[in-house]
């Protein structure tokens, strides 16, 4: 009887975006997967922040890899703004990233309230394995966010937010990404991301290729010497030291 | 100059037509209200609506007319007496003089309310109706009556049985037309003000509804109705209206599409859902609504349900979703990715509403993607190339350095060029574009192009300008 009501306790205890099962979707990089527990969970939140405005298309890129690693219907919803700043998802780009665009619904929305709205009726739809949500600059009400993560965890679909900058706000997020280009000299798409939130887990970061051939995203490490790049961290006060 | 007279101002001896001066002199009381006749038009188009509760089809005869068709509706409110009776309680509730006529034909429907005659006359009466009756009646020009008039013609009786031949040949076929329209022995259609849904189910209410639940109980009962007529002729809706008669007289029609041939009440009723919750202006009921239609303003022929075999069923919650979503912020907002044939990168991909059906055309990208080798195409393309300023920069070449969005940008590796042809059969096709896949020192992949070639450079002009079209990962 006691046991019976402890395993329900720890049940209810469990935050949601932690459950176990099937539900992590590796990456295919074995160092990011071993990090992330298996890779990115489902039926969670995860937040994907450009490090500045030129980088958006590089956190796209990771947003996309990832979707197709979800392979499923994916609906994109973009604030009006983002569109006009860092341009549409254009299929043929998508295409070659394996996001079938005949898959693909874009969503335009005017507000805030809206995009989320639209994100949570998506993640409640049995066919959608992945829904991201573009928006620009501006704080994410945190009762926003756990009710996302709340309808992620009901269908086991991947909420992803993709930001035009680092926010500031303190998330829910089951994981924070920064992910910003890398150099590549051509080769393959590759970015920079640097996990700065793991609930699950330790952080890292890692120069990730998007491998076209094997669809899946590939450990770039040994293409260069990582220089630790400067620690721009605007989501977080400085910690100065009193004199 | 007085245009119109209500029925005290008639028993006073004024007309339309008397001068205003003259008419106060008459009587040096009246009341007289400037003549509007935007709001008279928008009056009669309010009144059209309403009317719409008794028939479908509701045609204006403006400037002051309505012609309501009733065939096959009047029963439902006890007979075309008790239905004229309705109307004219209505009407006359809401403060409005009427004179209502119900007739066999439109010709005799129109002498008769006009003219004096109004009231029911049966079919086949129409000669008895007319006969009496001045030929301004039957709808004829003025210049025709004068000229009937002349010959001692003044009443529809004078002319009803003379010779059809010699009338025809004097005074033009108009005059025979319309008396054979109006006598009902040549078919006149009425051409109804709204296109006429292919499919209706309505409701009328003891008690006004005035809640959102009850409309919504409403909606979805009134397609369950629908849905057993569109099972039997193998369709489904994809454009749906629902109207609502307020007990004052206001109509308010909000109407939602879908995505694919739509039965099923319960969907049906979700789409009211959100169009209700999106509507800027609340369901503003009154003192309620007391009738109710849904009608099918488009159907398309929908293949019988499949039960039980699979894969569909994806494609199903999709279009539910992609539904739910244009009721509520609009069909343009809700996209989906189409492949178009064109070798113009802004072209050859476009997003279309989801709702829109047709097909996408991604196979036949691919196999021409593989067939010419194509080279890779950026992730995201803006709307509108954007100009750079180019810093440093070899002819046929791509920049060495070049300034976005105020940054400078540094070029440490560049693809190209990948000639792209402008639309030359076109007047607005713009020159020949060469593309460019370039890095920059920090990573930035951009997709460049210039506009125009140096070889087309008139001696003297100015060099090609550039643009970035869209940014890769």
């Amino acid at each position: 009887m006691i046991e019976e009501l402890r395993q329900r306790l720890r049940g209810l205890e469990r935050p949601p975006g932690l459950e176990d099962g099937p539900a992590a979707l590796p990456l295919g990089a074995a160092a990011v997967d071993r990090v992330l527990g298996g890779g990115l969970m489902r039926g969670a939140l995860h937040e994907i922040a450009a490090a500045g405005e030129a980088h958006v298309a590089a956190a796209t890129g990771f947003v996309a890899g990832v979707a197709a690693l979800a392979s499923q219907w994916t609906v994109w919803v973009a604030e009006d703004m983002a569109a006009l700043e860092s341009g549409a998802p254009y299929g043929p780009g998508l295409d070659a990233f394996g996001v079938a665009p005949e898959r693909l619904t874009t969503v335009a929305v005017a507000q805030r309230r809206d995009l989320l709205w639209v994100m949570e009726e998506a993640l409640r739809c049995r066919a959608v394995a992945c829904v991201i949500g573009e928006m620009r600059h501006g704080a994410l009400d945190a009762v926003a966010v756990r009710r996302l993560s709340l309808a992620a965890t009901d269908t086991g679909a991947l909420a992803l937010i993709l930001r035009a900058a680092p926010g500031d706000d303190a998330s829910t997020a089951a994981t924070r990404w920064i992910v910003s280009a890398a150099a590549a000299d051509g080769a393959e798409p590759r970015v920079l991301a640097q996990l700065v939130r793991n609930r699950r887990g330790p952080r890292g970061q890692w120069i990730l290729e998007w491998s076209d051939s094997d669809g899946r995203f590939t450990c770039a490490a040994h293409a260069q010497p990582v220089a630790l790049p400067p620690r721009h961290r605007p989501h977080r006060p400085v910690a100065r030291s009193v004199a | 100059m007085l245009t119109a007279v209500d029925d005290v101002a008639a028993r006073l001896g004024l007309a339309a037509g008397l001068a205003l001066t003259q008419a106060r002199a008459m009587h040096p009381a009246l009341d007289v209200v400037p003549e509007d006749a935007n709001a008279d038009a928008q009056l009669l188009d309010h009144i059209a609506d309403w009317c719409l509760r008794y028939t479908p089809l509701v045609a204006c005869d403006a400037p002051d007319g309505l012609l309501l068709d009733i065939t096959g509706c009047a029963h439902l409110y006890g007979g075309e007496k008790a239905l004229a009776a309705d109307l004219s309680a209505r009407l006359a509730r809401a403060g409005l003089a009427c004179s209502i006529a119900v007739a066999g034909s439109i010709g005799a429907g129109f002498a008769a309310a006009r003219y004096g005659a109004a009231g029911h006359h049966a079919n086949g009466e129409e000669r008895k109706l007319l006969a009496p009756l001045p030929l301004a009646a039957l709808r004829l020009d003025a210049a025709v009556v004068a000229s009937l008039a002349r010959v001692g013609l003044k009443q529809v009786g004078d002319i009803i049985d003379l010779p059809r031949a010699p009338l025809t040949a004097r005074f033009g076929g108009q005059v025979v037309r319309q008396l054979d329209r109006a006598l009902a022995l040549e078919d006149e259609p009425l051409t109804p003000r709204l296109p006429v849904a292919p499919y209706v189910a309505e409701q009328r209410f003891p008690e006004p509804i005035a809640r959102e639940e009850d409309v919504l109980v409403v909606a979805e009962r009134l397609a369950q109705q629908l849905k057993l007529a569109l099972e039997r002729r193998g369709d489904g809706a994809r454009r749906i209206e629902l109207t609502l008669f307020r007990t004052d007289g206001a109509v308010r029609r909000i109407a939602a599409g879908t995505s694919r041939p739509l039965r099923d009440p319960a969907e049906i009723r979700a789409l009211f859902v959100e169009r209700l919750a999106a509507l800027a202006d609340a369901l503003d009921p009154g003192f309620g609504f007391d009738m109710a239609r849904l009608s099918v303003l488009i159907a398309e022929p929908c293949a019988p349900e499949q039960i039980g075999i699979g894969g569909g069923d994806e494609a199903k919650e999709m279009n539910r979703l992609v539904d739910r979503l244009s009721a509520r912020l609009g069909g343009q907002r809700v996209r989906r990715l189409i492949a178009q044939d064109s070798h113009l990168p802004e072209i050859a991909a476009a997003a279309v509403p989801a709702q829109a059906t047709g097909t996408d055309g991604w196979a036949t990208f691919r196999a021409y993607r593989t067939e010419i080798e194509m080279a890779p195409r950026p992730l995201r393309l803006f709307a509108r190339p954007e100009p750079i300023e180019t810093v440093a920069e070899v002819p046929d070449g791509p920049p060495l350095r070049f300034r976005w969005r105020r940054a400078l940008h540094e070029v440490v590796f560049a693809d190209g060029p990948e000639r792209i042809e402008g639309a030359w059969w076109s007047e607005h096709g713009g020159p020949a574009r060469d593309y460019f896949r370039v890095e920059d020192k920090s990573g930035l992949r951009f997709w460049l192009f210039r506009a125009g070639l140096y070889r087309d450079l008139a001696p003297g002009g100015l060099a090609p300008a550039w643009f970035v079209h869209g940014m890769f990962a």
